[in-house]
């Protein structure tokens, strides 16, 4: 036998830990701002998806970076053309993703007879808007993660997608509310 | 490494589990009322699904390993390393689920919010708990199909547990607020 569920606990409690901390500080975000979303439910909805989009993209990323640095097709270095060409397409499919679920999640909505109080150009952009920056900075993150912890001889796998995505659920919930103060629902 | 091949590879799966956020989505849009009516209810929704994605994620990827290093298969799946790991994520949902509670009972102090600490534990723990009970009785479907159709578990298990995840937890939360929220 290799596994033991006592090493399996012991491993994952402090990690775990951490990731929560950081994701109970993301809900006290959502809740200091809960009026706003009880106003504008549509936005309420979006924060799952806003996050699973972000997060899923930044592990592939990630994912996709270790094994380049694993089989060494990809250098530690900002210039390392296959690194930059993961990044720029993982924009790319962050554009196109963000675009097609926030046009979904309204006209779902909208049949759902849900209070919209926001015209659909509007909110797509907002959407839009949040998704960019936030696949920006989780494509950095996703990057930075994966160059330092295979410098450190840790490995990559293991290290990114849970630093992605607690990182992503929180800087969402916040560029959410940021933009919808800058586009002015 | 081309990028052609990420896109047409990824986008489907990222549409997929997208539609299954947005069921999540929705979940959390049907509970406005009762988030208002348990304060520090709407701190936990980020910690629990978080927690659902990484304790499930992490048996998907372990059990994909013990598949490749040939500890378990298809005819062979029930073994005691196959247990340890069940637990393993059991006993770990059950801790972390009373980790949130208190966190988010702590922290709400802090911002002026009062909620009522057992409550909120209490709801934390039932969904927590049953949520990790049905993603994990998911995660033996799903392991099980994929050893008798011969696929790579790494491929398929992450995903398929990102996207159901999502789902069962804001279910479960939703329910298990309704419940104990009944009895408060």
């Amino acid at each position: 036998m290799i596994y033991s569920w006592k090493t399996i606990v012991k491993h994952g409690l402090p990690l775990l830990t951490l990731c929560i901390l950081i994701e109970i500080f993301a809900g006290q975000i959502l809740q200091s701002n809960q009026q706003q979303l009880f106003l504008i439910p549509v936005f309420l909805i979006s924060i799952p998806v806003i996050n699973a989009v972000a997060g899923n993209i930044g592990s592939i990323l990630g994912a996709r970076l270790a094994s380049g640095l694993h089989l060494g097709l990809i250098e530690l270095s900002v210039n390392d053309k296959n690194m930059q060409k993961n990044v720029i397409t993982s924009l790319l499919i962050g554009l196109i993703t963000y675009t097609i679920l926030a046009i979904l999640i309204y006209y779902i909505a909208y049949i759902g007879n849900i209070t919209m109080n926001v015209g659909v150009t509007a909110f797509v952009s907002i959407i839009l808007g949040t998704g960019i920056i936030l696949i920006l900075i989780i494509s950095l993150i996703s990057v930075l993660t994966a160059f330092l912890s295979f410098k450190r001889g840790l490995d990559p796998d293991d290290m990114v997608a849970p630093v992605v995505t607690t990182v992503g659920d929180t800087l969402g919930i916040i560029f959410l509310f940021v933009i919808i103060g800058v586009v002015g629902v | 490494m081309y990028a052609k091949e990420m896109v047409k590879q990824s986008l489907p799966l990222l549409i997929i589990c997208g539609l299954g956020a947005i069921i999540a989505g929705n979940t959390l849009g049907a509970m406005i009322q009762i988030l208002q009516s348990i304060p520090g209810l709407i701190v936990v929704i980020p910690a629990i699904i978080a927690l659902r994605g990484n304790i499930s994620t992490a048996l998907g990827s372990r059990l994909g390993s013990a598949y490749h290093l040939g500890i378990i298969d298809a005819e062979n799946m029930w073994n005691d390393d196959f247990k340890q790991n069940i637990i393993g994520s059991l006993v770990l949902s059950f801790i972390m689920s009373f980790i949130i509670g208190i966190f988010a009972y702590i922290t709400s102090i802090f911002f002026n919010v009062y909620p009522n600490p057992v409550v909120l534990i209490l709801i934390v723990l039932i969904a927590g708990g049953i949520s990790g009970l049905i993603l994990t009785f998911l995660t033996i479907i799903i392991i099980y199909l994929v050893f008798r159709r011969g696929y790579d578990p790494d491929n398929i298990t992450g995903p398929a547990l990102a996207t159901f995840g999502d789902i069962v937890t804001m279910g479960c939360i939703f329910a298990s607020a309704l419940f104990v929220g009944g009895f408060a």
